[in-house]
């Protein structure tokens, strides 16, 4: 799929962009627009399955409607004067814009969390990190390390449960005071970074055994091309921008 | 930055980062709740946490860089791992690991008390706050309020990150693992003539 098969480094560094630039504004009209066509390329353009992507973005709608509510009942009185009223109950104030703000702060974690998913549901790990390596100049070492400690993940998995069940076993009872609760919680952290810190030492013996020095290289056995779809990707993204600048200032 | 490091510094390095970027996705789900309930202030109580392993791989390694970049890469694999905050978190923890880093280069990579973890830790809480201010825009939001939150990351900085970080690497530190690492080294040539 289309969405897949673009750079990841473009990919990474056209959300961040992305972010950084939507972060200057705070717009609902604005994010509203450019969710919208963040979805339309989103869905039509990759193989998303949506139910993955609504699942992923369920915990954000409601870190967003904290964000709303929060902006509501705490806002910026110095920003409040000389603005429409829309609302007064006690000290509960409500003018036109600051609903409009609070709309936004809320809306900008829904855009933010839907650029992310676009990224993260479309690129393979591996991928990324070659990808580091060849466009945006990871250094090998610190690559390979970074993906060595990424392969022990199921293994920490795996070692968690043998240790809870070893516990279980022994009759270790569950904490009940936060005391407990700390010292049970070590009974886990320590026994697992020692025994990833060993992993961690062996792996790098073995790789240097089998002559990894780590060195510059100029050639790799999988090259991870940048192509035209990779620009035509950043246009993309980069109408999408001026067109809902557009709508916004039009509708406002 | 890592030319001078041995490679099984930086693969320790990245398991750290790795042990530690899924204890940064777990409170990331309880921070997530506690925003839905208490507003963007429920995040600041736990945010200490996710400093955490800048303090612990410089207490460790004690080397210019290791707090920047286990942070970074703990960073990167929370992208790997794949969750909805995606790639911010990288620049997130970048910002986050120089925090942390500007501490450690201030005592220029020599003091390692307690006092100065937990400084790391504030250095992180200060950092990540300009940019929070910035990316979720708390200038909406009452300075007083704002303040508030400040205050709250600051201190669960000290705590969670600096105290939390070196109670957790000493007691690594016991179990022997570390004995090629910088920090059994000082450790060793403190108790020198002490009886033991």
């Amino acid at each position: 799929m289309w969405l897949h098969s673009i750079n990841p480094s473009v990919k990474l560094l056209t959300i961040l962009m992305t972010i950084i630039v939507l972060a200057l504004f705070l717009d609902p009209v604005l994010y509203f627009v450019f969710w919208i066509g963040l979805m339309i390329i989103t869905f039509f353009l990759s193989a998303i399955s949506w139910k993955t992507w609504a699942l992923l973005t369920a915990p954000f709608l409601f870190m967003a409607i904290g964000y709303v509510w929060t902006a509501m009942l705490f806002p910026n009185e110095e920003l409040l004067k000389g603005e429409h009223m829309l609302f007064e109950w006690g000290w509960l104030i409500l003018t036109e814009e600051s609903l409009m703000r609070s709309a936004g702060l809320g809306m900008r974690v829904i855009v933010f969390s839907a650029l992310s998913l676009l990224f993260v549901l479309t690129t393979k790990p591996v991928l990324f990190m070659l990808s580091l390596m060849q466009q945006l100049k990871l250094p090998t070492r610190l690559a390979y390390g970074i993906m060595a400690g990424y392969q022990f993940l199921p293994l920490i998995k795996d070692e968690f449960q043998i240790m809870q069940r070893a516990q279980q076993i022994r009759g270790v009872g569950r904490p009940q005071t936060l005391k407990e609760r700390v010292s049970h919680w070590k009974s886990f952290v320590i026994p697992l970074l020692a025994s990833a810190i060993r992993k961690a030492e062996r792996t790098a013996v073995a790789m240097e055994s089998r002559g990894f020095t780590g060195e510059p290289r100029s050639h790799w056995y999988r090259e991870i091309p940048l192509q035209k779809r990779d620009a035509v990707f950043v246009a993309m993204i980069g109408v999408l921008f001026i067109v809902s600048f557009t709508v916004s200032s039009i509708l406002q | 930055m890592t030319a001078k490091w041995r490679l099984s510094e930086i693969i320790v390095l990245s398991v750290l980062a790795v042990v530690f970027a899924v204890v940064y996705l777990a409170f990331f789900q309880v921070g997530n709740i506690m925003v839905g309930i208490m507003g963007p202030i429920g995040y600041e109580f736990i945010f200490g946490i996710w400093f955490i392993v800048s303090i612990i791989a410089a207490y460790i390694l004690r080397k210019p860089g290791a707090a920047f970049l286990s942070e970074t890469i703990a960073g990167i694999i929370e992208v790997l791992i794949g969750n909805a905050v995606g790639p911010m978190l990288i620049i997130s923890a970048m910002i986050q690991g120089a925090g942390a880093e500007a501490v450690f280069a201030a005592s220029r990579y020599k003091r390692w008390g307690l006092w100065v973890l937990m400084f790391a830790g504030m250095g992180s809480a200060v950092t990540s706050f300009i940019w929070g201010y910035f990316i979720s825009g708390y200038g909406a939001l009452d300075p007083a309020y704002v303040t508030l939150m400040f205050v709250i990351r600051l201190a669960s900085g000290a705590i969670l990150a600096g105290l939390l970080g070196k109670w957790l690497s000493d007691g690594l530190y016991q179990t022997g693992v570390l004995n090629s690492y910088a920090i059994a080294r000082d450790k060793k040539k403190a108790s020198y003539g002490r009886a033991s």
